[in-house]
């Protein structure tokens, strides 16, 4: 309280942040949420076809969660510890999973694990029951560890070599040295990992909607409400249950980790390299990641044939026909303002992340816990309803001036906010406000401070906000589907399309071009931003 | 196209106007303020359409260019096209946008996604005289919407699998799908999530004569045939083309249009089936009302529809447009006397009743 009374900028920039959480993210929220009605709500709750949905979304989450932070944190630490080969190989395996448009690569899993799939009927002779639990179960594990993976390494790559350095030499073994110290240390990053993936797992559609057959889960129930039937009202209170849900989430995450310090990054400079890994180890790291890099590519593998073939997998001759589709009429626009929607709502939302990270986590004002877990809400939004209370809101007829394209491009910062601040928050939780204090001692203000001196500690998390934001903005549909124009189509909603019309060959061949741009972009901007800025985060 | 059309479109315009301002004081028919801004120095000179109208359509991708196309062309109008072959999330998107409407039509998608629209007062009316032939099953009674498509739910089957495992025996009645041989090699467009699931359920309580214990008996035997019901429709087809599984009940033209891509599946349709009305809407609000009629008059020629059956698959509603080659018409196949209001207002007590029978 009191350095925002001595410093008006930084209270005039805390105003801000709130009134764009208000704006943005409550404001539109609030729209969905009273649009049932008090009688909408009595009279879903009492029909009764919750239950089983919350049931099933319970299951998955637990199930999915488990697999995917404990595949997230092996594949952290093998890139972060081990001195396994091939690490800027891995580093883009590790973001594939996050570039899938929804329905694109789950009906990839299906033609290779279906009952009829070309892996578990062509090559084992099984006819495996995919649908259902355990195929959810499985490609949710794929689909989400990258968001742990990501927090997790961020968190694993700031922890001090020196205390490791120091139990070694005292005596303790590798993994004790792992257990006792490596572990404790990354638990801000662990928390928001788990934290971050359930929520994301539980609000995810795309995959429940292709594998899940007829084990509905919440998000699958609301879609399809609207879909089916056009029930907005149901489905709207079908998305305050999954609010709950996260609410219920970030009050045990609270509970957990209590008001502990995870503080390893203190006054002084440390460049002591980290302890070697045994050889066998860093060996195990890379067979593990290699399995992991090979069944990823073998989905995108089968997308990249279906692009190029007439009819996968039926008549396998090659066609350039799929391509020259794409790059016909507004296809190609659809691109572009993919690209440009995509890279600009990255760039916003990450510094607007780390900035509102820091605001939060240094914040003594009251209330704080409130914005906290408001910044951590848009994750548990299915993207539909993002969407919808965005249309809601903001389609007014006072408005009707302002360009859509920003429309869309709100939407995707304050959507995909959540993992960037988590790991500014997760960040922040490690440096040591010494820090801070040292700078405005010298006479910073600090606002000053926080961007001449935190910021450049918190790169790595910048970059976490920034893959995952562009990435995700790249691949969604779900939100851009109410706000898109004819001026303003991206290529999720140009897939969608295609998908609809079962137009495979047409449908992956946008998928490969999508995808391929969106590296290309990584890749570029890793190049200007000078190193491996932005292609995963994890300093190997 | 040539000046003859334009003329008979004008015609009909000024016709339609006419009706509508005789009806005028039916409340529903009210102008929108920006009706026809010209019009308002003499009565009988009701210009031509002009400028562009934006259409929401929910028809297939591969029809929406070249349909819209076909009425720029005839009518001199054109068009922004917000393309989305999800009819429910344009109704909700139409329902979110009522302060500010962007859209003046509402094309494509069963009449089940045009009509809550109108019981919200989000539709303005619009009797255009070229319905005025269709049957009553066809169109709203005020004119909130006007049917102009027809699709029929069939069958599709895995060619080799069908030969192979079931003596490529396809089914001629839906009691067929009870024989032990088919199980857990059918699927079905989940019917709680997906309008033609739905539209089989509820077919199958009007085949036994709105008997539900009867219907119901009949989904209990099916659903243990059934290996997974699927959310979405197009979904469960792509599932047949890849041999996943051997048959599903499905939408008639999506079936031929699959066939036609050279995928190995065959469509027949058993008897007593259902159908949907595929429907058009003028979007209150409209801010070019006038062209917005001219699109709806369009639609519902013999021209437009014969395009839209050769693109789509799917009927006409208007009855001597010709099916396409190798799909059923309504005269042909044997129909259920199926009443969509029924159908509409039952529509949660019957899944319910599916959800307690079949212990989903």
């Amino acid at each position: 309280m009191r350095s925002l009374r001595r410093e008006p900028a930084l209270l005039l920039a805390l105003l801000a942040v709130i009134a764009l959480v208000l704006a943005f993210i409550v404001y539109p929220q609030v729209q969905v949420v009273v649009a049932p009605g008090p009688g909408g709500y009595v009279s879903f709750l009492e029909g009764g076809t919750w239950t089983g949905p919350l049931v099933h979304s319970l299951e998955v989450m637990a199930l999915s969660t488990t697999t995917a932070v404990l595949l997230g944190f092996v594949y952290a630490y093998a890139m972060v510890y081990s001195e396994m080969r091939w690490k800027p190989f891995f580093r883009l395996i590790g973001i594939l999973p996050l570039l899938s448009p929804p329905f694109v690569v789950a009906a990839a899993y299906v033609l290779l694990f279906g009952p009829r799939g070309i892996i578990t009927y062509g090559v084992f002779g099984q006819t495996p029951i995919i649908f259902g639990l355990l195929g959810i179960w499985g490609v949710q594990t794929i689909a989400f560890f990258p968001f742990a993976y990501q927090l997790i390494a961020d968190a694993l790559s700031r922890s001090d070599a020196r205390m490791e350095q120091a139990a070694r030499n005292l005596g303790a073994g590798p993994w004790r040295v792992f257990r006792t110290v490596t572990l404790p240390l990354s638990r801000p990053g662990l928390g928001a990992a788990i934290l971050t993936t359930a929520i994301y797992i539980v609000e995810d559609f795309g995959n429940p909607q292709l594998v899940g057959g007829q084990f509905t889960v919440l998000p699958t129930q609301a879609y399809n409400l609207i879909s089916g039937f056009g029930e907005f009202t149901s489905a709207a209170a079908v998305s305050t249950l999954l609010l709950l849900i996260a609410l219920a989430l970030y009050v045990a995450k609270i509970r957990l980790d209590g008001g502990r310090s995870f503080v390893t990054i203190s006054g002084r400079a440390s460049s002591m390299p980290r302890p070697p890994v045994p050889a066998a180890l860093s060996w195990a790291c890379f067979a593990g990641c290699l399995l992991l890099a090979g069944l990823i590519l073998m989905i995108y593998g089968t997308l990249l044939v279906s692009a190029i073939t007439v009819l996968f997998p039926i008549n396998l001759t090659p066609t350039a026909r799929h391509f020259t589709f794409v790059a016909t009429g507004s296809n190609a626009d659809a691109l572009r303002n993919t690209l440009v929607f995509s890279g600009v709502a990255a760039l916003v939302s990450a510094i607007l992340a780390l900035f509102a990270g820091w605001i939060v986590q240094r914040g003594d004002w009251p209330g704080k816990g409130i914005l906290d877990f408001l910044f951590i809400l848009p994750a548990a939004i299915p993207g539909i309803f993002f969407g919808i209370g965005y249309l809601t809101a903001f389609n007014q007829p006072w408005l009707d001036w302002v360009d859509r394209g920003w429309l869309i491009i709100l939407s995707m910062v304050f959507w995909n906010i959540p993992v960037g601040y988590q790991a500014s928050v997760a960040g922040l939780r490690q440096i040591d406000r010494s820090i801070d204090e040292a700078a405005t001692s010298l006479g910073a203000s600090r606002l000053r401070g926080f961007w001449d001196v935190i910021r450049p500690m918190l790169a790595g998390s910048l970059r976490v906000g920034l893959v995952t934001t562009f990435v995700r903005a790249v691949t969604t549909l779900s939100v851009v589907i109410f706000l898109f124009t004819p001026a303003t189509t991206v290529a999720t909603i140009r897939i969608y399309q295609l998908v609809n019309d079962l137009n495979w060959g047409g449908a992956t061949a946008f998928t490969v071009a999508d995808i391929t741009m969106a590296i290309l972009a990584l890749v570029v901007f890793a190049a200007l931003a000078r190193g491996r800025l932005a292609l995963g985060m994890a300093r190997g | 196209m040539t000046p003859e059309i334009d003329r008979r479109t004008f015609l009909k315009l000024t016709g339609a106007t006419a009706v509508i301002a005789a009806c005028g004081g039916a409340g529903t028919t009210t102008a929108s303020p920006s009706f026809s801004p010209g019009a308002s120095g003499g009565v009988p000179a009701t210009p031509k359409p002009t400028g562009r109208i934006s259409i929401y359509s929910a028809l297939n991708d591969s029809t929406n260019n070249e349909l819209f196309g076909a009425f720029q062309k005839a009518t001199g109008i054109g068009f922004d096209m917000l393309p989305l072959a999800a009819a429910g999330e344009l109704q909700t998107r139409i329902t979110a946008e009522k302060n500010s409407p962007k859209a003046d039509i509402f094309v494509g998608g069963s009449s089940e996604f045009h009509d809550p629209l109108g019981k919200q007062g989000l539709l303005e009316a619009y009797k255009s005289p070229n319905a005025k032939d269709l049957k009553a099953e066809f169109k709203e009674a005020n004119g909130l919407w006007t049917g102009w498509y027809t699709g029929i739910f069939g069958f599709i089957s895995n060619n080799d699998r069908l030969a192979k495992e079931l003596g490529g025996k396809k089914p001629a009645t839906w009691d067929d799908l009870l024989d032990p041989a088919w199980k857990g090699k059918l699927i079905l467009p989940d019917p709680i999530k997906t309008g033609g699931g739905y539209i089989f359920m509820a077919t199958q309580i009007f085949r036994f004569n709105r008997d539900e214990a009867k219907a119901m008996d009949f989904m209990k035997k099916l659903h243990a045939n059934i290996a997974q019901y699927i959310p979405t429709s197009p979904g469960a087809l792509s599932l047949i083309d890849q041999g996943q599984f051997v048959g599903c009940p499905n939408w008639s033209h999506d079936i031929l249009t699959e066939k036609s891509k050279g995928n190995p599946v065959e469509l027949n349709v058993p008897s007593d089936t259902g159908f949907e009305v595929g429907a058009v809407s003028i979007v209150k609000g409209a801010k070019n009302f006038p062209a917005a009629q001219a699109f709806v008059d369009w639609v519902l020629t013999k021209e437009a529809g014969a395009l839209n059956v050769k693109l789509s698959n799917r009927g006409s509603t208007i009855s001597d447009v010709a099916p396409a080659p190798g799909a059923p018409s309504l005269t042909q196949v044997k129909l259920v006397n199926y009443d969509r209001q029924w159908a509409t207002d039952n529509k949660d007590r019957i899944l319910k009743l599916w959800q307690q029978t079949v212990g989903l």
